[in-house]
Formats: C-alpha cells, structure tokens, sequence
C-alpha cells in the first residue's frame, strides 16, 4: 500500500514537472523576476537598474524585485547571477569593463566564467572625462599635455581604483601623450572630486555622468571626454578626438541573463528590454541623470564584450596594471 | 525667506506628517536592531520613494536616517549591542548606568543629546551650509591621516584602564584593516581565497559579532560571576535624568554638536571618530573623569550630541557640493538624482523649495525622534528585565538576519559568529573591543591618506607640519599623547611626596 501510493506520489511529480516545463515558456513569467544588481542601492548602477524595472513592470506584467548583492566590485553578484537557474526569473546587471576583466585580473580568485553570463541588452555607456578644477590654469587638453610634459611624474590625477575603467582611460591618455604622471587612487567619485575641488591633486578622471552636475555648475571643467562623438549632457566639452587624442573609455551597464535560459524565454525578455529603451519616459529619466543611452542587443552587445574582452587582454598580457 | 515660508507650509501636510511619522518610526525601529544600519535604512526606504513626489521622499530620507541614529543609541545603553559604529561609544557609559539601574536615565540623556546634536547641526544647515562646505575642500590627505591617528589614538586613550591591551585590540584591527584589495596597486593582500574579502574585511559583521553575539552568549552561558543572574540582573529604574544633570551636561552637548557637526562635514571621516573625540574631550573636561566607563551621564551625552550632529554635517557638503559626506548620504544622493535632483549649489536656487522643505522636516523628525524616544524609554527599559536565556537568543536572532541582510551573504554570518567568540574571550580576558572595531574603521582612511600625501609629495614628511590645518592637528595630538603622561607623573610624584617611603 505504501509503496503504491509512493509510486502515485512520483508519479504525479513527473507528470507535473513535464507539464510545467512546457508551459513554462508560453505563460513566462508566471511569478516575479528578480533582478540582481551588483553594486548597492542607491548608487548610480542600483538607480538605472530600478528605472529599467520600473518601466520593464510596466510590459511584462510581472513584478521585478531589485536585489543587490554587493561586493567586491560588482564579483559576488556576478557570480550569483551566473549560478542562478536559468529559468527566466532571475536576471542581473553587469557593468563592463569590469565584468569582462576581472576574469583574467583575478584568474586565481574568480568564481565565474564570463561563458555563463548570457548578455541581453546594454541601456547606459558612461564616458570617461578628464577635468580640472575651475580655477586651474589649463583650458585644453593640450595645454594640460604640456604641462604635465614640463613636469613629468608631478602632476597628479585621481582615479577610483586601479584597473577600473577611469584608470585604465588615464593610463592610455598617458601612453598616447606619451606622459608621465602620478596617479592618486581615491576611493569613489565623492572623495577624489572633494580632493579636486579642494586643490589636493591636479586633474581628475572619472565618469561623466557623475561629473556632470560638477562641470555644468562650473565648479570644474573637463578638459576631454573620451568618447567618440560629443555627449549631449556636457554639449560644450571636446572630445578627446577632437583634439587629437583619440581614446575612447566608457563605464557600460546592461541587463544579462544565466546562459542557458530557454531561447523562447530570451526572446520574451528581449522583447520587453527593446520596448523599454525605446520608451521616451525611460529616455527622460535617464536623461535628468545625465546617463547616455547606447542600446546594442544580444549579438550586438555580446561582440562588443568580446571586443572589450579582447583589447584589454591584450593589453594585460603585455603590460599587466596589476603587479602581482 | 519665501523659501523657508514655504517650506513649513509643505512640511504640515497631512500628508507629510504622515511620512515623517512613519519614517521616525521606522528610522528607530532600524537604529535599535543589531546589524540593520542607517545606510541600509536609507537604502531600503530608495525603492518605496520611487512612486512619491521628491519633497515626500526626501522628508522620509530624512526621517529615517537622523533617528535610525538615535535609534542606535538604545541598544547600546540597555544591551550593550552598538548597532553601528557610531554607538559604541554611547554604549561605554551607558550599559554600566543600565547595570547599576540606571538605565531610564541614560536613555533620557541619551535622547535629550541626540536632540540637541541634531538641532545644532541640521541649524548649521540652514544657516551656514555654503561657508562650512569649505571645510571639506581644506581638509587634504595629509589632514585626513593626522586625523585618523588622533582618533586612534583617542580610542586608545579612552579605555586607558589597561593601555596595553587596548593598544594590542588596537593593533589587531588595524591588522585586519589591511585585508582586501589595495586600490593603489590593485595587489589582493590576505584574501585566503575568499572574493567576499576582496572589499576588505567587511565592519559590520565584526561589530555584530564583537558586540552583540557575544553579548548574546554572555547572557546564554552561565559562567561562575559573569551571567546576570537574581543578584546581578539588570535592574529597573523609572526617572528620567535630574535637570540639574541635564544642566551638567548643556556644555558637554554643546562642545560635541560642533565637533561632530564638523566631522561629519568631513567626506569619508566616519561617525565614530566624532563619538570619540567629544567623549574625550567631555572626560577631559570633566571635574571626575574617573567616572566615565563606569556609568557617568555626561559620557552618554557628549557621544550621542556627536554622532547626531554628524546626520546636519554630512548633509552639508552633500547639498552644497554634491559630494556625500558619509555612506548614508551617498544613497540620499542616488535618492535625490532619482527625482531630478542633481546635489549642488543649484539646489539652493533651483530646486531651493523642496531643498528647504528637508531642511525644515530635518528639525521636526529631531523633535520627534525626542519625543517618541521620550514616551517609550520608560518602556524600552523593561527589556532588561527578560531573562538572559530568553533575550541571549532573540539578540542572537536578530545578529544572524541582520548580518546576512547586510549583503546577503552566508560568509558575513559565519564571520559574525567567529567574531561572537573572540568577543567573548576578549571580554573574559580584559581587552577592550572598541578600539578593535575603531581601528577596522580608521586604518584604511590612515593608510590610504597616508599613501596618497606621500605620493602627491612624493615622500616628503614635512607636508605635514607646512599646511596651517595640519599643523594643529600634528600639535593635537602631541598634546592628547604628553598630557596623560604628564599628568601621571605629576600624580606620581605626589604619591611619592604624601608616602615618601614607596
């Protein structure tokens, strides 16, 4: 008797486990997404990802449940979402360059492989701008280039981080100039802006659009943004191009999944992330947070990974910026 | 003036008051838990502003982090379980008067500090906000280190009973502190294999654990003379502080709100140097300074009018400026970019309505934190009187949730209960935890702002003695090192003039 009703039990389980699998796809998403965000609330990588939920909500018809499983520098949330069961009900954030390096910066330690990150779309590239303060001297990028040239190693630019994105844009500017400077790590945007505006370091590299606020009151000015065309928040700033130094650095976020998710299932989300950065209220908000919206899809955005990838690999290779 | 005007009006909405209730209460709901910090209690309030109009959010901000500050402080005084810390110096004094029966009275000084603290400096705010936002930009690497040294060595100082071990806990927390990425060289120093340590050893578990689980296993394990049994037990005490005690303390308060109102102005300083700075200075001061840590009024005071004047401070260059002064603002900043809301000086021009309207919610969130505080202090009290195998457990509770709250991470819990039981060895062996967790909080503001003068020096020490600022602190701290052995000496010697025979 036992063993019969045992059998019914496992039995049923089977039959309503397939069952459930087929129609997991046609009714996703029958429960709410949770969307895991590697950096904490409030930051500027939490504040997009709670916009796009807002708006993703709104099409999906699902409630989308921010998460934020921080630590170091984006890591553990990473490694959380590429564990995650690709079911759909889980997706993530991913910011590169991080995502991309940390792989080979951290060969020893690293707890996921970039194979298992599944990209979707990217919403936001933030580009990297090099600025002084408002009384400095020195108002174009060349001007800076020959002073730091008249000085080499004095002059002192902060960046938030060795081999963040800010520091890997000062560290090309100064191989491209072909300069020597001596570079002050800060901990986040807060401190090193405090130190530029306090006349502590000389010059400051970091995002735009926390630098934004800053160069549009007039407290500091951007000698260059590293970007390829001029960025819309900050109209009047040269890029780096412009001026005959051509680097292009960016801070990336977009939106992955665990690879592995049911392709009828990506395509559902794909769907979604497509209408909402398009929608114009997303635009909008985003907008007012001086964050430029650069939308590459699936393909799109997962050669631009590998091209990442790639070039500071290379880079790494010859000349690792971490000395070991 | 229109502004201000304005502003009450948009603050005594139904509405509004609704919000600042609510977020008060929630503020010190998130204050008194162990492991639930200010910085989470803003986080957590981001997601809820997101469907409100930008002055009810930041009315609700507000709330919740000036009186999850508050909030802190009652743990600390009746268990002993700083939440942050920014408590831990409100808990030196006030768990002995909580011990001796006191405890009604300290949470009233308590309040009564915190009020005075939070006043001061959210009237800073108003008033001369764009003129001490200059202070942050003076204060340079060089001052950050000098600093940090102070604090320490203030630390130190403070649990002087036994110097010795307190500069060993000392040690061992500036040790700890070297864990984790080094953001100059991007070297992985001590990691063990573990990427949850790649941001360095992470405070608050350790907090969680040196204070409140080992707390908890004290009131759990019965040991001969250290349990508090029938005879020992917490005991219950109804009066509020004496107004003549309250009289005492006025300047005490009043020297603590500058300091941490100035602390807090700081960008990256933390709480707890401003805690102990004004506790120092109040033991200093005082006509018995043999008092403080056994249970003297005047201790809980001066660290609770510091660590809320910090709340006004941090605020100051984070409207003015738009740098955060501390964690908590840096998430007030994601909440007001969210809304619109670039901080900066246009804050005061453009958007000066709802900037005001948070000023203004700011003195009525301090009143009410009071008030509330107040009332259920007589209550609050009784919570001693649950019997240690009861209240051992639930503290424990609420340490494991909190600290896997903080980044939803099973190694922080395990981290806790490491640190819960060299918490409870330290205590049984006399070393005072505080400057442990101090130093884990000051090393790497030492270290890196050491690192970073020295490279924009390169390497050379004078700078320290050729900045005006940091020549008074180098001259601080000279000072706060020669005097106690000063006064030893002189104490000494007139043991030896009374008693030549010794």
């Amino acid at each position: 008797m036992f063993k019969k009703t045992l059998l019914c039990a496992a039995v049923t389980v089977v039959a309503s486990a397939v069952s459930l699998s087929s129609a997991v796809a046609a009714e996703y998403p029958t429960k709410p997404i949770k969307m895991v965000v590697a950096f904490g609330a409030g930051g500027s990588t939490d504040t997009m990802a709670r916009i796009f939920a807002k708006y993703a909500e709104k099409y999906i018809g699902k409630r989308i449940i921010v998460i934020n499983k921080t630590g170091a520098g984006g890591e553990l949330g990473w490694t959380f979402l590429s564990r995650a069961k690709p079911d759909g009900y889980t997706i993530g954030l991913i910011n590169s360059p991080g995502v991309e390096i940390y792989p080979f910066t951290r060969a020893e330690t690293i707890q996921y492989n970039l194979e298992d990150i599944r990209p979707l779309v990217n919403v936001v590239t933030d580009p990297g701008v090099l600025a002084v303060s408002a009384d400095s001297p020195y108002k174009t990028l060349n001007d800076f280039v020959a002073h730091i040239k008249a000085n080499p190693g004095k002059v002192t630019v902060s960046h938030e981080g060795v081999g963040g994105d800010d520091h890997l844009a000062a560290l090309t500017f100064g191989k491209k100039a072909n300069v020597d400077m001596n570079f002050v790590a800060f901990n986040g945007n807060a401190e090193a802006t405090a130190a530029l505006l306090g006349g502590h370091i000389d010059a400051f590299e970091g995002n735009m659009s926390e630098a934004a606020a800053q160069i549009k009151s007039g407290a500091v000015r951007a000698l260059a943004v590293w970007a390829p065309e001029r960025v819309s928040a900050i109209p009047d700033v040269q890029t780096g191009r412009e001026q005959g130094m051509d680097i292009i650095s960016a801070a990336s976020r977009g939106i992955a999944v665990p690879a592995g998710v049911p392709d009828d299932i990506y395509q559902k989300l794909m769907e979604t992330a497509k209408k909402v950065v398009s929608d114009e209220g997303f635009r909008a908000e985003l907008a007012k947070l001086n964050m430029p919206v650069n939308p590459m899809y699936g393909k799109d955005y997962e050669q631009f990974m590998q091209t990442t990838h790639d070039t500071l690999k290379s880079i790494w290779d010859v000349e690792p910026w971490i000395v070991k | 003036m229109d502004y201000l005007l304005n502003a009450i009006a948009t603050v005594f909405t139904f509405e509004a008051l609704l919000v600042l209730f609510l977020g008060t209460l929630a503020g010190m709901i998130i204050g008194m838990l162990p492991g639930l910090s200010s910085t989470m209690g803003v986080a957590l309030c981001i997601p809820i502003t997101f469907n409100m109009p930008p002055e009810l959010s930041l009315i609700l901000l507000g709330a919740v982090y000036v009186s999850s500050v508050y909030g802190g402080s009652v743990t600390a005084i009746l268990l002993r379980t700083p939440g942050t810390d920014a408590s831990i110096a409100t808990s030196l004094d006030g768990f002995p008067l909580t011990s001796s029966g006191r405890g009604a009275e300290a949470l009233g000084i308590a309040t009564i500090g915190s009020l005075f603290g939070g006043l001061f400096s959210t009237l800073a705010l108003l008033a001369i906000a764009p003129l001490l936002s200059k202070v942050a930009l003076a204060f340079g690497p060089q001052e950050y280190t000098l600093l940090a040294l102070g604090g320490l060595i203030t630390v130190i100082g403070v649990v002087s009973d036994i110097p010795v071990k307190g500069l060993i806990a000392a040690i061992a927390g500036l040790m700890l502190a070297t864990i984790g990425l080094d953001n100059f060289t991007g070297a992985q120093r001590f990691l063990f294999d573990r990427p949850e340590l790649i941001d360095g050893m992470p405070l608050l578990p350790v907090l969680i654990g040196l204070f409140s689980v080992s707390q908890a296993f004290n009131l759990c394990v019965p040991v001969a003379g250290r349990v508090l049994d029938e005879n020992t037990k917490l005991r219950f005490s109804g009066h509020f502080p004496y107004f003549h005690d309250i009289k005492r303390c006025l300047r005490t308060m009043n020297r603590s709100s500058v300091i941490g109102t100035i602390v807090g102005i700081l960008p990256g300083a933390g709480t707890s140097i401003a805690a102990f700075i004004s506790y120092n200075e109040a033991r200093r001061k005082s006509k018995n300074p043999e008092n403080f840590g056994k249970g003297e009024l005047e201790g809980v005071a001066a660290s609770e009018a510091a660590n809320n004047a910090v709340t006004g401070g941090t605020l100051i260059p984070t409207l003015t400026l738009g740098i955060p002064g501390n964690a908590v603002t840096a998430v007030f900043v994601g909440g007001l970019t969210i809304h619109g809301l670039i901080p900066g000086p246009q804050l005061f021009t453009d958007f000066a309505d709802i900037t005001y309207t948070l000023i203004m919610s700011l003195f009525l969130a301090n009143i009410l934190f009071a008030v509330l505080g107040l009332i259920l202090s007589r209550h609050l009290v009784h919570v001693t009187r649950i019997p240690g195998a009861l209240l051992g457990p639930m503290i424990l509770i609420f340490s494991i949730i909190g600290t896997y709250a903080l980044r939803n991470e099973m190694f922080d819990v395990w981290l806790a209960a490491l640190f819960g039981v060299i918490g409870y060895f330290m205590e049984r062996w006399r070393f005072p935890t505080a400057p442990l967790v101090i130093a884990m909080v000051l090393g790497p503001i030492l270290e890196v702002n050491f690192r970073r003068s020295m490279q924009i020096s390169d390497w050379d020490l004078t700078v320290f003695f050729t900045r005006p600022i940091s020549l008074a602190l180098v001259c601080m701290i000279v000072a706060a090192i020669a005097y106690p052995v000063w006064r030893h000496l002189k104490h000494k010697r007139a043991l030896n003039q009374v008693n030549p025979v010794n």
